[in-house]
């Protein structure tokens, strides 16, 4: 499975997604319906997972090199927290939430494909690599879905519809990607030493994940000061620009192009 | 800990965070007046011992307030959250003028740099928030950690680790020794060079070069347009490798089918490839070129190297080339001996230092215009003593990161 199939694979999941969401609406009332609505929407992910570990075999290395390869990797896991969410607190909202993120994340990736490149730098090749990555995956999936569950909140909070468990839903994901932010952060400075000789040297996507995991160290400890809740879900939503400026953003930053005359005078 | 329950409502707004602010901006901007009455010289770590015992007396200084004022407001306030997280913040903010600007010397005069935004993590307003944020956390550990109790081994776990793991790093950067050591295959070297400033040093072992050797990953075709300088993009949007069988499709320009390949050889007289024998040969692929209207062309071609002509099949305004493969793994066999007489062979590779007398050698570079060909191997040697302390952080806060999570998912379960 190369790029080539990329964009057939990416309209059918899409189209999963949709008809599976349409259906949730007559899902009220009838099973089969429900069924139905739930083999499609987790059909399209299963595809895009077949996708993925097929990929990886043609790539003979695993495909968290590239922006567009750590997109697809959102695209197939964050509808799954959706899912994981209604299956563990009965809230449907945030799945279809999720699919649209995945969905808008395949279709930059059908506007910007890939080239096919098998090879890996040196430094790459290495223990640490899947670990380190997959961890940060994990922890910017839950932190994304976070942050629109806090935005969520606040609507519903507009509505005065506020719901207590969706606001504990929100912390909890805030949580759970804390602490996989955390051992990112902790596995990334382990590999540098091994890799470059030194665990830190604040070069721009360092500092980036450091500012990253100061905020969301700052959110843990304003709810240890028992902060009000809607500021709470306000923190959340915005959290996650941080964490976009981290992700692709410092690639447009000055200091990533290590330019001394684009700052002097 | 009492506090991983989700928030409540309705709750009272936070208390002492004016103040907290304030506290923080002023140390902030008092670091910032520093560096301009200076003109930006930033602070230096002075090294061992001087750094120890500075710590010391710090950690101390953090002792004798904690205990000896701990119901006095003001310590109290110091050691608090409001304050905490004012300087989180306050070190977020500074570490930001860090992610965006260049962190690159500047000729002195710029704003920037007499205001030293482009070395923020070796200037006094990162230096006082530091030591602030130390001193915030040092007392909130110790207040948690005395009277002892158990439950608060989480929070001693993460806040005691990242007070170690921060304070030890720091301190210990005037230590850090990092020398480059350029090696030539069949020659043994104890000489280094302190970078930036290529000041040569000798080291307590020297390194004899037996080899140095590249892998490359498979060769690729390309379609070189000389007018661009570019490279024209295949039908599957793949770089297409260079293999039996292998088959690129340049839609309206060309298709190129791999026939025979000998991934290493070296040309004869009429361009056909001969086993290398040991020898450092190129890779070469008969490739049959078919162009529309013209009758099928079928040559050996090569990447070409030092002593070695590159061949190419021209088709239209192209090229038909075989561009190298990118290395996929470098490495230098080395024998090293230490100054009591001490030898025992090693093999440098990226990813995989070797430990020599508390130095670590990483295979660094080569000579990268030789490339595969190359017989210089350039290595460093790092010599970081305060290492040890600072994973003793990293692992104390990976135990708290694993009881923290361990907890949120129990209340969770309960929730
Ligand atoms: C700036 C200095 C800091 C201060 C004054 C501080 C203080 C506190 C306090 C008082 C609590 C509440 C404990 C309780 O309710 O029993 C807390 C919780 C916590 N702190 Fe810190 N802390 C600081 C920095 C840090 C750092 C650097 C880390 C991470 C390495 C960290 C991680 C945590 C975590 C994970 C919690 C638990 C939050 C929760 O239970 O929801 N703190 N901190």
């Amino acid at each position: 499975m190369t790029l080539v199939e990329f964009p057939a694979i990416a309209v059918t999941t899409a189209a999963c997604w949709g008809f599976g969401s349409l259906l949730q609406i007559p899902a009220k009332k009838s099973g089969l319906a429900a069924t139905a609505s739930w083999m499609l929407m987790i059909g399209g992910t299963a595809l895009l997972a077949w996708f993925l570990a097929s990929y990886w075999i043609a790539l003979e290395r695993p495909p968290l090199r590239t922006l567009g390869e750590t997109r697809l990797w959102y695209a197939t896991l964050i509808p799954v927290v959706g899912y994981l969410v209604e299956y563990r607190w009965k809230i449907g909202w945030l799945k279809y939430y999720c699919m649209g993120l995945a969905t808008l994340f395949l279709g930059i990736n059908v506007m910007n494909p890939d080239v096919f490149q098998k090879a890996l730098m040196p430094a790459l090749q290495s223990v640490w690599f899947v670990p380190h990555v997959v961890v940060y995956l994990v922890a910017y999936v839950l932190l994304a879905a976070s942050s629109v569950a806090g935005g969520h909140n606040l609507w519903l909070k507009f509505r005065s519809r506020s719901s207590k468990v969706s606001e504990s839903m929100s912390h909890y994901l805030a949580l759970l990607g804390f602490v996989l932010l955390t051992f990112g952060l902790v596995f990334g400075a382990l590999w540098a030493k091994e890799a470059w000789g030194h665990y830190w040297t604040w070069d721009p996507k360092e500092t980036w994940a450091f500012i990253s995991w100061l905020a969301y160290l700052a959110y843990l400890h304003l709810v240890a000061r028992k902060t009000d809740v809607t500021v709470l879900q306000w923190y959340l939503g915005l959290a996650f620009v941080v964490l976009l400026v981290c992700w692709f953003g410092v690639n447009y930053l000055p200091s990533a192009q290590n330019s001394v005359h684009t700052y002097s005078g | 800990m009492q506090s991983s329950k989700p928030p409540q409502m309705p709750s009272s707004p936070p208390e002492g965070f004016g103040a907290a602010a304030l506290f923080t901006l002023a140390a902030i901007i008092a670091g910032f007046a520093i560096e301009l009455l200076t003109s930006g010289s930033g602070i230096t770590i002075p090294r061992w011992p001087a750094n120890g015992l500075f710590l010391a007396a710090f950690a101390s200084a953090i002792a004798a307030f904690g205990f000896g004022f701990r119901e006095h407001p003001v310590v109290s306030w110091l050691g608090g959250i409001p304050v905490g997280l004012s300087l989180i913040i306050g070190l977020a903010l500074l570490s930001l003028f860090g992610g965006v600007l260049p962190q690159d010397p500047l000729p002195a005069g710029s704003l920037v740099a007499t205001l030293r935004l482009n070395g923020i993590f070796s200037g006094w307003p990162f230096a006082f928030v530091i030591l602030l944020f130390l001193f915030n956390l040092g007392l909130s550990l110790l207040w948690k950690i005395v009277p002892f109790r158990l439950s608060n081994l989480q929070f001693m776990l993460f806040h005691g680790g990242f007070w170690i793991a921060l304070a030890c790093g720091l301190a210990g950067t005037s230590d850090l020794r990092r020398l480059v050591i350029p090696l030539y295959e069949g020659k043994e070297s104890d000489v280094a060079y302190e970078m930036p400033t290529e000041h040569p040093v000798r080291i307590p072992f020297s390194i004899y070069l037996k080899e140095f050797e590249i892998d490359e990953y498979v060769p690729q075709f390309a379609l070189y347009d000389p007018a661009t300088d570019q490279v024209v993009a295949e039908k599957a949007g793949a770089v297409p490798e260079v293999r039996k069988g292998a088959r690129a499709v340049w839609p309206g320009i060309a298709t190129a089918t791999v026939t025979d390949f000998r991934p290493d050889a070296l040309p004869d007289k009429a361009g056909n490839p001969l086993p290398s024998k040991g020898m450092k040969g190129v890779p070469f692929a008969k490739v049959r070129v078919e162009e529309p209207g013209r009758a099928p062309v079928e040559q050996w071609i090569n990447g070409g190297g030092p002593d070695i002509k590159p061949q190419y099949i021209p088709v239209g305004n192209y090229f038909i080339v075989i561009a190298p493969g990118a290395p996929k793994a470098f490495r230098s066999s080395v024998m090293i001996r230490s100054e009591s007489g001490g030898h025992r062979p090693g093999v440098l590779e990226v990813n995989k230092p070797v430990d020599v007398l508390g130095w670590k050698l990483y295979q660094m570079g080569y000579d990268e215009k030789a490339g595969r060909w190359s017989t210089m191997s350039l290595v460093e040697a790092v010599n970081d003593p305060w290492l040890p302390a600072v994973y003793l952080g990293f692992f104390m806060i990976m135990a708290g990161n694993l009881l923290f999570f361990w907890k949120g998912i129990k209340k969770m379960e309960a929730a």
